[in-house]
């Protein structure tokens, strides 16, 4: 496994370099521009810094920050029994140190995510559109793609390359706006002719308008490589950790036919999920995922095992290339591990019921009053409802609400 | 969510198995998309019924806004004979039912006339015969 997050990370490192002097050249103008030749470094330290500060920040709050953006809620075994004995299970198919946390989204696309930069502190989040969704063996393969994500240190490097992103939109953002708004009044006050004898400002002026428009583009082109390559290693592990790539092939099958857009995603936390909650149809390059069917016609074609190898040879049949995703080191190690049969759980039996019981969980988390009346109708109170009383639509009969209400 | 006819925060109601967004002022009912499917019983008649979406273009009733993405909703006529007009989010959230009118809705749809949903909404909307007014703890 050593040789696969050690590959795993050369490779990606040279995109993330490429990403790193994308940033750095952006601060070397603008610095260029405002403080003069010999103040460019100036530029190159604000840029380094600012990365810096945000990294530090986000290392050590990354995944408070991504699952609050997402508005997710932790849960534990009582409130989801299915998955956590999953996530218990995948973790240890996977041999992670450390049980990951389990959060649900309540939301009714269906996706799922994983954070945490060390496999000690990670989590794993997943939508109610999800869970009510998939059958078990669907959900496993799901929840082995994340941890597979977490074994490979996929979170560390997806989390500093997005920052990345975040202080390059950032800076490009800010010194755009800047020319904008104020382009004019500045000459006003500047010496003009200083300006004239200083040809190389004006160079720089230029250079840095023209990257600074383009800089955010090429950045994100970078940050899409890096993340389309983590997938596919994700979907080979996720096939070894269950044995039955067919689970992981059939939830993406559902995912990719969902029409519902995710609510809580953005440009930058589109690349932690299972399968791309912003429906970029514009083209393959922006795109943080590989194409979906793609996934699922190679996880399809493993027909003599769940390993490694088999995944490489059903990549490279499919994709029609020789490229190594897994490498060698591993694959001459890895021993071939014999395809599970399915469980034969009916994926849609009772699909309401558990859409239901879900959508109670989320309730209950978000402080809704159950009451069932004694006519046979059951009537659910949001908090922000303001009387204390409920008269039952069907029979007439009025509940008083419980107090605690009132105070929330 | 909040009725988007008086803004006023609805109750959730289960109807069979799905639950639906009840305002206890105007006594509207608001079904996210995909629940009226789930409402009736398969048939030809609901297969019709389904197909008689009809947009209306002018029309003196007043606008409403999806409670999801508060956008203007579009009227729409349903049924072939006996009209209602329903109000359905052009982004396809939901659809909106004024008091009564997914009763009226749902009959169309069916064949059997008699079955809990049906009967539960009937209750609710025609047989307002409430025995008495006790209050419960």
């Amino acid at each position: 496994m050593w040789e696969i997050i050690r590959a795993n990370k050369r490779k990606s490192l040279a995109l993330f370099i490429g990403m790193g002097t994308v940033l750095l050249l952006l601060g070397y103008l603008i610095g260029g521009y405002i403080f003069g030749q010999e103040g460019a470094p100036l530029g190159v330290i604000g840029a380094a810094g600012l990365w810096l500060i945000l990294s530090v920040i986000s290392y050590f709050s990354g995944s408070k920050i991504i699952l609050g953006i997402s508005k997710a809620k932790k849960i534990s075994k009582e409130d989801h029994p299915r998955l956590f004995n999953v996530v218990e299970e995948m973790t240890i198919a996977a041999g992670l140190p450390e049980m990951p946390d389990i959060y649900i989204i309540n939301e009714p696309a269906p996706n799922a995510f994983a954070t945490g930069i060390k496999p000690e502190n990670s989590a794993v989040a997943v939508t109610t559109g999800l869970l009510a969704m998939l059958n078990r063996d669907e959900l496993q393969g799901v929840i082995a793609h994340e941890l597979g994500h977490i074994k490979n240190r996929d979170v560390l490097l997806m989390t500093f390359a997005g920052v990345m992103l975040g202080s390059i939109i950032m800076i490009s953002d800010i010194f755009v706006r800047g020319m904008f708004y104020s382009g004019h009044s500045t000459d006003r006050y500047r010496n003009r002719s200083s300006r004239e004898n200083n040809p190389a400002q004006a160079v720089f002026l230029i250079l840095a308008i023209l990257f600074a428009v383009l800089s955010p583009v090429l950045a994100q082109i970078l940050y899409f490589a890096i993340s389309r390559k983590r997938e596919y290693l994700a979907d080979a592990s996720a096939a070894r950790f269950t044995r039955y790539p067919e689970g992981l092939a059939s939830a993406l099958e559902k995912l990719a036919n969902n029409t519902y857009p995710l609510r809580t995603a953005n440009r930058v936390t589109a690349a932690f999920y299972i399968v791309n909650p912003l429906h970029n149809k514009i083209n393959d390059l922006t795109s943080t995922h590989p194409p979906i069917q793609e996934r699922i016609r190679i996880l399809r074609s493993m027909m003599h095992g769940a390993g490694f190898a088999e995944y490489q040879k059903a990549f490279n049949k499919i994709k029609r290339t020789k490229k190594r995703i897994i490498p060698n080191s591993v694959l001459s190690k890895d021993k071939n591990v014999s395809l599970k049969t399915q469980t034969g759980e009916h994926p849609t039996a009772g699909k309401m019921k558990v859409k239901r019981n879900l959508g109670d969980l989320m309730m209950t988390f978000n402080n809704y009053v159950f009451v069932p009346c004694a006519c046979g109708l059951k009537i659910k109170v949001p908090p922000t409802y303001k009387n204390n009383r409920v008269k039952c639509p069907k029979c007439g009969r009025i509940h008083t609400l419980p107090d605690k209400r009132g105070k929330l | 969510m909040n009725c988007p006819h008086c803004k006023n925060p609805m109750i959730i109601l289960e109807l069979g198995d799905v639950e639906t967004d009840y305002c206890t002022v105007c006594e509207g009912i608001w079904l996210d998309a995909g629940e009226l499917e789930l409402l009736i019983e398969d048939s030809t008649a609901k297969t019709e019924l389904l197909s008689s979406f009809q947009l209306i273009q002018h029309i003196k009733e007043k606008n409403i806004k999806c409670p999801i993405c508060n956008t203007k909703m579009e009227k729409i006529y349903v049924g072939k004979e006996d009209k209602v007009i329903i109000d359905e989010c052009k982004h396809g959230h939901g659809i909106w039912f004024d008091k009564g009118e997914i009763l009226k809705v749902i009959k169309m749809g069916s064949v059997n006339q008699q079955n809990d949903i049906i009967n539960l909404l009937t209750e609710m909307y025609e047989n307002k015969i409430y025995p008495t007014n006790k209050e419960e703890g």
